[in-house]
């Protein structure tokens, strides 16, 4: 009998148990098992490879290359002579960011650098996980079926590490999705540029030729004219990328820098008119209307070579800088909101001779200045609806609060045309936003052939030409002045001015800071915080 | 000390002569038909009376909950309970933001204590479907070794509540009404429309002059009427007994739209079966609650306090809607802003039953069941004058819990050995789902809500919706000893296990042990016959914790991430969305208590006094974390550790009692400590450490965004919820007329704002002293009762005079009277506005007069009150007012920031008959 108790006792409990453990286990109905995510070709690619692309643009802050605020964009925008966001009375202050800006006082600690760090290396360890997986899918499967997966997997990391490395320098070089403490270590920056050089050149011939920047199946993809502008970008600042010390006043040599392109040897300067012209061979040209690239529908730009797709009704991506530009009265009279915001520097309007007979074409283009109307064309007036809105340009100043011009003072952005249909107050918009075109192609080889002493008059005049502008000579100084015009709000002034080595300098509205001319401020920081946590990071010299 | 004896000795005199007897076990003073001295405790599953109970138990019944003036049932023991927190939803309306029982312990949401009603476990919200007026008695656990019993679910403190049943002997009908006005008296004091306008003049400024004069703080607000209405049916015989009860509420708020109606219902019943063997007890009750709130009460004051005073306070005549200041873009017109439409509908449905089998004369089987079904619908409209092409939501949750539980108990007494023994096993299976849709792009504001295909566009990230079911299995053992009444020992042994948890560490096991010695029983005390009562208390017990984790973050899962485009068509794509921690495990709180009650010149003063110090280990937290070696910067995991401590005192005075008169003095005293002491430890083998300064509450508004406006922080070494601030060393003159604020360079080398540079810890948020205190005096049938509550220790930051304070923010928004007279132009948040906290508060006062019956046949009882509520407050602070959020760690922890509401006064008559 005891026999007997003893069974049936063991035998209710190892039911209890196992009744138990099950009853303990959970199922998601909500989401899926990443098995099942990843399990063949087609949802590999959808969630290890196309999912990644929802990093590229945004709708939060932070997140996203460009479209939204204290991202990657601002920290290459408003830290440089092409804009600034100018405290207007109780607005815009923002416990002092956008002067802290403008005037390099970031601090190591600026929440906004810290977001951007995360949001970059978030996107890099999720490219690493989507590697793994794909690597993972690749035991059982054909290669030629994952190459391309992989290809473009590793061209797209490659670009975030592009942008970390632009604007923290020396930092980690993460290849896993899982990397252990003592692997977050920096590497020099050089070792970083040739890591994403090598990646960007090893994973061309996998990727497609096709446009990105139109409809398609590869919309918004990286495709090979997409590396190629990546590449001759890298090739350009190849200066500033391999100098491992920037703050000791001397930079390597573009033209003893050595490419490896297509089995040549070629110089920085070479090596960047080599891919320029694989852009140009591929078909890639300038619109005859400039504005055409960046209207509402600019899908079928013919110079646009990665945009990041936009759609109020499809996809979450926004634009917040024409929303946080315009005044309130003139985005109303759009049926829009704004936040009366971003502006023109004086360095701007004297490069585009504003105010002069010979204002470039493009000024007018890319700003709203003055007297400005609605889309009928009647003037917009401020609440009272007798005094007309009238920008003023020249009054730009960090801070402007108490003035009779604190709401108007500064020429503010135009460029993109306006969406009437658009929504979020106006973030949630049409236009595709542009993030590399072909006129920026052209500029960078008229600079690469002047620096490598070359002429470049050719492709620059045919920049200017298209604006219906005077010819000019291809000088380094010219150049500078060119980019700022052709390439207002988009995103490149930074690096611009830190290639041309004027970044430091003292430009309106602003003295270098004390130390700042030995390079150091040509780096951001890395955040304090993520120092604090990787005791193995040192912060970068002058922080 | 010297010249205090002659008083303190009159004092004692006083008391010893009006001493005239009578009974009472707890702190709280009270009256001895109401409770005998062994009455029965519910101590968690166990019952048992209060000599053999070694942990610090506090019941309080009816008749000492206040009685006025009650949305929400733990409003009933608001200052009676020491160390019991109680933050309430500033409107008035029956939602309680959270309650603490000895402060903060956890990081995660699990802070709230375990509500149970008749044995139905549920949490805070729980607490609406329960008319105030159907209680019989609250019963409140604080000692580890009296929560662990409730293992995971009562690691923040168990309060227990018990309805009133039905009684043997005649029916009866109950009846309990009130009815009330309230209204604001006092707003912040902003410059007037005349004012404005002749400051404008004075400074050559060009503003919008619509030439009215509006005080736009006073334009939103209105009447609140309320009214309350309860009545009870109750009945029984010796074999069955049963009572129903049936609730209604409605409550207007003092700012336009404000409302609130509920509706409860609640049956209980018991009947004995098969000569005795089996006790059945059923209970259901039910709610529905209906609320009107204000979407966004910074936006809401903000623009009442700041929008241009010379609008009117009517419509544009022309166009039919509100003219809007668009300069001003971060406020609203607030007249236009009342139109937003923000519902929330909350049903709540529970029912139980209890079968109580009597095997043996000692041994007790009970098996006990519940279901519990909850919904929450929210509804949203904002029309296109307040919001760019409009915008609606709709989102239903959806909750449901499932409870069983079988407990054999065994008692026993053998001369002078009395035992009691229990052993209890419990599933839990909870099931939460929802969803949710947002529409944009109306063209018309006619429906509202009503019609979400009124709105063009259904952006992808505005529908979501969720499915959770958690599961918990626990098992419980628990003795209680006591030896000639005199020591008692108690040991709780309990396991819990949840599916939340990572495969490897889904049981947790919770011990708790505690000791009392009965001091007045033993042979030596009597000697000293003026100490009724004297009682030692120890403790030591573990409490783990899940409170307010999430379902699945132990599982590689992919979700939603987004739409990305293939070809010409959207495609969803999925990501993981967080970072997995497959080794997530319990949170652990230990916590040693020690405490003594006292008893003394027949029960005329009463002392109790409790130490608690628990240390919570393991702690669930989204920890910061770094990104790399992480991909997202949050982290759910088991690291770091706080401590808590605290001192209660309660003080029970009776220092008057005759036939006619009696008055009460009941105090309770709390002095907490709270430090966070670690917030690094191990995770997959490898030492992690999250952030040393995380923000948890800043300042919002316009130029207020971003940049350095982080007030209180969660700081390692700290107290949780601590001010970090850069010194303000006074105002300079700004060269033009102005003044800024200077800042000291704490640290040399230049002013940085920045976290880790010139700032420094300025004061904690949470509280040091709480205090609670009630006066009661009573003369022939005539009674008054004051309620004091009080705060001390603690800073506010009042964000909301940095903001109107500053001269810069005209004349887009209008500033408080006395800014152009300091001409303030900075709008750096520095010490400046920090301010000392401290405040004593007059709750209410009630006065009631129990109405002579003479030989009625249907009416027993009859009473009617007058309630005055909010009648003052003692304090330093230059805000509106100190009772601002000092418990909850949110965004709004410790800061005055713009969103206060006018000060209210509710007056309240009530009634109630017995027949």
């Amino acid at each position: 009998m005891k026999v007997i108790y003893r069974f049936v006792f063991m035998a209710f409990c190892l039911v209890l148990g196992a009744s138990c453990s099950a009853y303990l286990e959970e199922e998601p109905k909500d989401r899926m098992d990443e098995g099942t995510a990843y399990a063949t070709l087609s949802d590999l690619q959808r969630n290890g490879v196309l999912s990644l692309y929802n990093y590229v643009g945004g709708y939060a802050d932070s997140q996203g290359l460009q479209g939204t605020g204290r991202g990657v964009y601002d920290l290459n925008t408003f830290t440089t002579d092409e804009a600034m966001m100018p405290t207007r009375g109780g607005d815009w202050y923002d416990g002092g960011f956008w002067q802290g800006l403008y005037l390099h006082r970031w601090g190591v600690n600026n929440e906004a650098i810290y977001a951007t760090w995360e949001y970059l290396y978030r996107t890099v360890i999720l490219c690493n996980s989507s590697l793994e997986r794909i690597q993972a899918f690749s035991v059982a499967h054909p290669t030629e079926e994952v190459a391309p997966l992989q290809a473009e997997v590793r061209a797209l990391r490659a670009m975030f590490y592009y942008y970390i490395m632009d604007l923290f320098g020396e930092v980690p070089l993460i290849e896993n999705s899982n990397p252990k403490p003592e692997e977050i270590v920096q590497e020099k920056r050089s070792k970083i540029f040739s890591f994403i050089v090598k990646e960007l050149t090893e994973s061309a011939p996998f990727l497609s030729e096709e446009r990105s920047n139109q409809p398609g199946l590869y919309y918004g993809r990286m495709t090979r004219p997409v590396v190629w502008f990546l590449l001759a970008k890298l090739a350009l600042n190849a200066e500033v990328y391999a100098d491992d010390d920037w703050t000791d006043g001397i930079r390597p040599d573009g033209k003893s820098l050595v490419f490896e392109v297509d089995g040549r040897s070629l110089n920085s300067w070479q090596a960047v008119c080599h891919y320029c012209d694989k852009i140009t061979a591929a078909g890639y040209k300038l619109e005859e209307d400039y504005t055409a690239n960046f209207a509402v529908f600019n899908e079928s730009s013919k110079e646009n070579i990665f945009v990041i797709p936009m759609s109020k009704t499809l996809y979450t991506n926004q634009f917040i800088y024409l929303f946080r530009s315009r005044h309130y009265n003139h985005a109303k009279a759009y049926g829009l909101g704004g936040e009366n915001g971003a502006s023109a520097t004086q360095e701007v309007l004297e490069t585009f001779g504003y105010g002069t007979p010979q204002v470039d074409a493009r000024f007018d283009v890319c700003y709203f200045a003055g007297p400005v109307k609605d889309l009928a064309g009647r003037p917009i007036m401020l609440d009272d609806e007798v005094i007309p809105l009238v920008y003023e340009p020249w009054k730009v100043a960090l801070d402007v609060s108490g003035q009779p011009w604190e709401k108007t003072a500064g020429a503010r952005m135009k460029k993109y045309e306006v969406d009437p249909t658009a929504l979020k107050d106006g973030k949630l918009l049409d236009n595709d936003i542009v993030l590399f075109r072909y006129a920026d192609v052209l500029l960078m080889q008229s600079e690469a052939k002047v620096r490598n002493g070359e002429n470049g008059d050719a492709e620059l005049n045919q920049v200017r030409r298209r604006v219906g502008m005077e010819e000019r000579t291809a000088t380094l100084d010219n150049l500078l002045k060119e980019r700022m015009m052709e390439l207002a709000w988009e995103g490149w002034r930074r690096q611009d001015m830190i290639r041309f080595g004027v970044f430091t300098q003292a430009y309106s509205c602003r003295t270098p800071l004390a130390g700042e001319e030995n390079g150091y401020t040509t780096v951001f920081p890395i955040p304090e915080k993520v120092v604090d946590m990787n005791p193995q990071l040192r912060q970068h010299k002058g922080y | 000390m010297n010249e205090m004896q002659p008083v303190f000795r009159a004092f004692c005199r006083m008391l010893f002569w009006g001493c005239l007897g009578g009974v009472s076990l707890q702190a709280q003073a009270q009256n001895e038909s109401e409770l005998p001295p062994d009455s029965i405790y519910t101590i968690g599953y166990a019952r048992g009376i209060l000599k053999n109970i070694s942990g610090s138990v506090e019941q309080i019944t009816e008749k000492q909950m206040n009685r006025e003036l009650i949305t929400n049932p733990l409003e009933a023991i608001q200052g009676r309970v020491s160390g019991l927190t109680i933050l309430k939803s500033n409107n008035g309306m029956a939602a309680l933001e959270s309650v603490r029982l000895r402060g903060t312990t956890s990081l995660t949401s699990g802070n709230d204590p375990l509500i149970i009603v008749d044995g139905v476990l549920g949490d805070l919200t729980m607490l609406a479907s329960v008319y105030p007026t159907d209680i019989e008695s609250f019963t409140i656990l604080k000692d580890a070794s009296e929560t662990a019993q409730y293992g995971s679910r009562g690691a923040s403190g168990v309060i227990n509540i018990v309805t009133k049943k039905g009684r043997a002997g005649k029916t009866r009908v109950n009846y309990n009404g009130s009815f009330g006005v309230s209204y604001a008296y006092r707003r912040l004091n902003m410059l007037s429309g005349t004012e404005y306008r002749r400051l404008a003049a004075e400074r050559g400024w060009s503003i919008l002059d619509k030439g009215y004069d509006t005080d736009f703080q006073k334009t939103i607000e209105q009447t609140g009427l309320q009214q309350n209405h309860n009545i009870a049916f109750y009945g029984g015989g010796d074999a069955s007994n049963y009572r129903v009860s049936l609730g209604f509420q409605n409550r207007e708020g003092v700012i336009q739209h404000e409302g609130m109606k509920l509706f409860t219902a609640n049956m209980n019943m018991s009947q004995k079966m098969l000569d005795g063997l089996i006790d059945c007890e059923l209970g259901l009750f039910g709610s529905m609650k209906r609320d009107r709130t204000l979407f966004d009460l910074q936006k809401t004051f903000y623009s009442a306090a700041a929008f241009n005073p010379t609008f009117p306070d009517f419509p544009n005549p022309a166009t039919g809607g509100w003219n809007q200041i668009t300069t001003a873009s971060q406020i609203t017109n607030p007249l236009a802003w009342m139109d937003v439409d923000n519902r929330e509908e909350t049903s709540y449905f529970s029912a139980h039953a209890r079968l109580t089998f009597h095997l043996l004369k000692d041994l007790k089987l009970v098996l006990f069941g519940s279901y519990t079904y909850s919904t929450m619908e929210n509804a949203q409209f904002l029309p296109t004058t307040v919001w760019g092409n409009g915008q609606a939501y709709r989102g239903s949750r959806k909750g449901e819990a499932m409870l069983g539980n079988a407990m054999l108990t065994y008692q026993k007494r053998l001369g002078t050995h009395f035992l009691d023994v229990l052993a209890l096993g419990e599933v839990e299976k909870d099931r939460f789902q929802g969803f949710y849709t947002t529409t944009t792009g109306f063209s018309s504001n006619e429906l509202g809500y009503h019609s979400l295909q009124a709105g063009a566009l259904r952006p992808w990230e505005g529908t979501g919706s969720y499915y959770e079911e958690p599961h918990l299995v626990s098992f419980l053992g628990r003795v209680n000893y006591t030896y000639n009444d005199r020591y008692v020992l108690t040991a709780n042994l309990r396991t819990d296990a949840s599916s939340k948890f990572g495969r490897k560490h889904k049981w947790g096991v919770f011990p708790s042990v505690s000791a009392a010695w009965n001091v007045t029983q033993e042979r030596f005390m009597r000697c000293f016959r003026w100490i009724d009562n004297l009682k030692l208390r120890a403790g030591y017990g573990l409490a783990g914790n899940q409170g307010g984790i999430d379902s699945y973050t132990t599982m590689a899962l992919v979700r939603p991430n987004g739409v990305a485009p293939v070809g010409n068509s959207p495609v969803v794509t999925y990501e993981s969305l967080k970072n997995l921690n497959p080794n997530l495990k319990w949170e652990v709180k230990s916590t040693f208590n020690a405490g003594v009650d006292m008893a003394f010149y027949g029960n005329r003063i009463l002392l109790s006094v409790n130490y608690y110090r628990s240390k919570t280990r393991d702690m669930l937290y989204q920890y910061d974390v770094s990104v790399p070696p992480f991909a997202y910067n949050k982290l759910l995991a088991n690291l770091g550790s706080m401590r808590n401590s605290g001192t209660e005192l309660s003080i029970g005075l009776t220092p008057l009692r005759t036939k006619d008169m009696e008055l009460n003095i009941n105090a309770n005293v709390t002095f907490q400590r709270n430090k966070l002491l670690s917030l690094s430890g191990m995770y997959e083998g490898e030492h992690i450490s999250a952030a040393q300064y995380t923000a948890l509450a800043g300042l919002n508004g316009a130029g207020l965004h971003g940049g350095y406006n982080n007030i209180v922080y969660q700081i390692v070494g700290q107290p949780l919820g601590v001010f970090y601030l850069p010194h303000c060393e006074g105002l300079v003159s700004d060269g033009n007329g102005g003044y800024t604020y200077q800042i000291a360079d704490l640290n040399g080398g230049g002013v940085n704002l920045e976290d880790g540079e010139d700032r420094y810890v300025a004061g904690q948020a949470t509280p040091k002293t709480l205090l609670g205190s009630n006066i009661s005096f009573r003369y022939k049938r005539f009674d008054v009762s004051l309620q004091i509550n009080g705060a001390f220790g603690h800073k506010i930051y009042n964000g909301t005079a940095l903001t109107y304070m500053n001269m810069n923010s005209l004349p887009d928004y209008n500033v408080l009277s006395e800014a152009p007279a300091q001409n303030i132009r900075d709008l750096t948040a520095t010490d400046y506005w920090l301010e000392n906290g401290d405040y004593v508060n007059f709750d209410y006062l009630t006065v009631g007069w129990n109405i002579p019956l003479r030989k009625q046949r249907f009416l027993h009882g009859a009473r009617l009150a007058l309630t005055v509520n909010n009648l003052g407050t003692i304090s330093g602070y230059s805000g509106l007012t100190p009772l601002i959020n000092s418990t909850l760690v949110d965004g709004t922890f410790g800061v005055d920031d713009k969103r206060t509401y006018p000060l209210s006064r509710t007056y309240i008559v009530s009634l109630s008959l017995n027949f």
